[in-house]
């Protein structure tokens, strides 16, 4: 079945200095069922692997030459809005987890995001956590804006300092 | 001791057992903080116009310049950038990078809002008795301040304290705090050297002590401390070794220890310990080389630019600063000109030009949080880059370099005319600078958030909601 190809190039924005991280995420949200996007950027944006394979896609990326990336984002099911439900890959090396267990655990992976995008990320998916949902949010550095976000909003949030030097913040309703 | 009442209200609700605030594993707790938008805000606007008094005056008096930098308005106008200018927003971004750079909040936020007001009328007070030359009054003015940089100093001592890391940005922060006192103490004994005649030491040479300790141990090594964390963080990028960032700090506080005695009592030995300080700058420079080079982002924003093309200004300051401190050399115009030269592309050419760069990136953070991180998820937000035009960064940018090299060549020829048209070249650079500025500070005043366009197709996943996309 052939399918189509929507294509987003973001070299212009990052050489202006521009976050592109919206704007795919942008194209993302308004793909068909049928379609697919290819993305052309002057880096491989490993992060973006993570983020997009929570929501059901998966990539095959080459390098073009000049040391850009084409990637090619395809959905690996009909289920365009999933997010990792009941598992908590990617937060599996935190060392221990709130008690007592939530039943629906949700990863976010903001690493590699410039600041305040990070925070951005992580607020729009606690927008649709459940009451009893736990959001992972798995960040480079310790989140310290977040903080009193999460209290505004009703949530707690409790950080823990990974090997490699990220972070990841478990976030709960209070 | 302080009250409960004096710390941020966000360290309050940590401490309560309701609040349910984060807690990070091994007992310390992390306080939810926001970063207060007025208090670093007032530093940095009143810094802004101190470098915008300065610039101008040196516009109106090239001579300032043009001639031998040992007399009263000269001492005036170079307080105003120092302590009026670069000080105070160095204090401001202290106090909102502190969270970010320390992991930590801010130990008080009343002991800050005191150091303002002691800091502002400290320095005001000081430019204008130096300027009419009046030493006793210097003394008192700047004894009002040195009681705001303590604390000022106290006030990020604790906070230190508080950090959950020891590294290169810590210690170059506190080697910066440490440094500072040094300055203010040395200051002290300048004034009061001049108005009771008991010092030792040779009255030029205690003032360029006391200069060099100022620029390069509280100026230079805050930029250092912290642009090991800041220039990772928006370079897409880390630190790719934390031993070479230590030895750099390392270098630069032993060579300038050196320095500030061998300069006090006229050693040849001097030499050495600019050498030693310069090896200190060539390894830092190659770690913020190896975190560029690993960057993800390739394009280097506008803000970023200006701090890295500040930071290769250390190398022609550096050579600078070599020449003159080399033994027997002759005393000409062109050599005492040339003195001119290394103060002032010191302090405009690599301080006030990196602080520039980070300002564009610390004041559209702080209003944009304060205006649009309460609407995330709710309203459509504009990006960090929809506050400030970015062609505007780059014609300030290149305004600002045309500026630096008219008036450094003039200074060094002693060209009065020239120094005033370079002078105007770094004014209109700064009006451009604060056009952006006011495009940024228009938020706080009309915000622009708009209703979410598209319903939260991707929960959880940031701009999926609110996106224009031109296929």
């Amino acid at each position: 079945m052939s399918q189509q190809i929507v294509t987003l190039d973001v070299r212009e924005d990052l050489r202006l200095g521009r976050e592109p991280f919206s704007k795919i995420m942008g194209a993302v949200a308004q793909l068909k069922p049928d379609q697919a996007l290819l993305l052309i950027a002057p880096f491989e944006p490993a992060p973006l692997y993570g983020v997009l394979g929570r929501q059901g896609f998966t990539h095959e990326s080459k390098a073009v030459g000049n040391g850009d990336w084409e990637i090619l984002f395809r959905r690996d099911s009909g289920d365009a809005a999933r997010l990792d439900r009941g598992t908590a890959k990617g937060a599996a090396a935190a060392p221990t987890a709130p008690a007592p267990g939530p039943r629906d655990i949700r990863v976010v992976d903001a690493r590699g995001l410039e600041p305040p995008q990070p925070m951005v990320v992580i607020l729009e998916a606690l927008q649709e956590l459940p009451a009893e949902g736990e959001l992972r949010a798995h960040t480079d550095r310790k989140p310290m804006h977040l903080y009193s976000q999460l209290l505004e909003r009703g949530f707690t949030g409790q950080t823990d300092e990974q090997a490699d030097g990220s972070f990841i913040t478990h976030i709960r309703r209070r | 001791m302080h009250s409960q009442d004096d710390m941020q209200p966000e360290a309050r609700l940590a401490r309560s057992p309701k609040a349910g605030v984060a807690v990070l594993r091994g007992g310390m707790a992390i306080e939810g903080h926001a970063p207060v938008v007025g208090l670093p805000l007032r530093f940095l606007i009143t810094g802004m116009l101190a470098l915008g008094l300065g610039v101008g005056l040196l516009v109106l008096r090239p001579d300032l310049l043009a001639t031998y930098h040992y007399n009263q308005y000269v001492i005036a106008v170079t307080h105003l950038f120092t302590l009026g200018g670069i000080t105070t927003i160095i204090m401001g971004a202290m106090y909102q990078l502190v969270p970010v750079a320390l992991e930590t909040p801010l130990y008080s936020q009343r002991l800050a809002r005191w150091q303002f007001v002691l800091h502002t009328v400290g320095f005001t007070g000081m430019v204008g008795m130096f300027w009419v030359w009046n030493l006793p009054q210097v003394g008192h003015f700047a004894s009002i301040l040195g009681l705001g940089v303590g604390l000022f100093v106290y006030n990020l001592a604790r906070t230190l304290r508080q950090s959950p890391r020891r590294n290169a940005v810590t210690g170059g922060i506190a080697s910066g705090l440490g440094w500072l006192v040094l300055t203010v103490l040395a200051g002290l004994y300048l004034a009061a050297a001049k108005c009771w005649t008991f010092s030792p030491f040779a009255p030029l040479a205690q003032m360029h002590a006391h200069a060099h300790l100022g620029v390069i141990g509280f100026f230079i090594m805050m930029i250092l401390g912290v642009s090991f964390k800041l220039v990772p963080m928006f370079a897409l990028s880390e630190v790719r070794s934390w031993r070479r960032a230590a030895w750099a700090i390392g270098l630069v506080n032993a060579g300038l220890a050196g320095l500030f005695v061998t300069i006090l009592v006229g050693s040849l030995w001097k030499l050495a310990f600019a050498g030693l300080l310069i090896g200190g700058l060539a390894v830092y420079g190659g770690e913020i080389n190896a975190i560029l080079r690993a960057r993800k982002r390739r394009q280097l924003d506008w803000g970023l630019r200006y701090f890295v093309t500040a930071l290769a200004g250390l190398l022609p300051v550096a050579g600078l600063g070599v020449v003159l401190a080399w033994p027997r050399l002759p005393l000409t115009a062109l050599t005492t000109q040339l003195e001119n030269v290394y103060g002032f592309l010191a302090l405009i050419g690599v301080v006030t030009f990196a602080i520039l760069g980070m300002l564009y990136k610390i004041v559209p953070f702080l209003v944009w949080y304060h205006r649009y991180s309460r609407e995330i998820g709710r309203q459509k937000v504009p990006a960090l880059a929809d506050l400030y035009s970015a062609r505007l960064q780059a014609l300030g940018y290149w305004l600002y370099l045309a500026g630096l090299l008219a008036t450094g060549v003039a200074t060094a020829f002693g060209h009065a005319p020239g120094v005033r048209w370079g002078c105007a070249l770094l004014a209109a650079s700064l009006a451009v600078f604060a056009l952006n500025m006011g495009k940024i500070f228009s938020h706080l005043v009309r915000p622009k958030p708009s209703p979410l366009m598209v319903p939260m197709a991707t929960p959880g996943i940031a701009g999926a909601s609110h996106l224009t996309l031109t296929p």
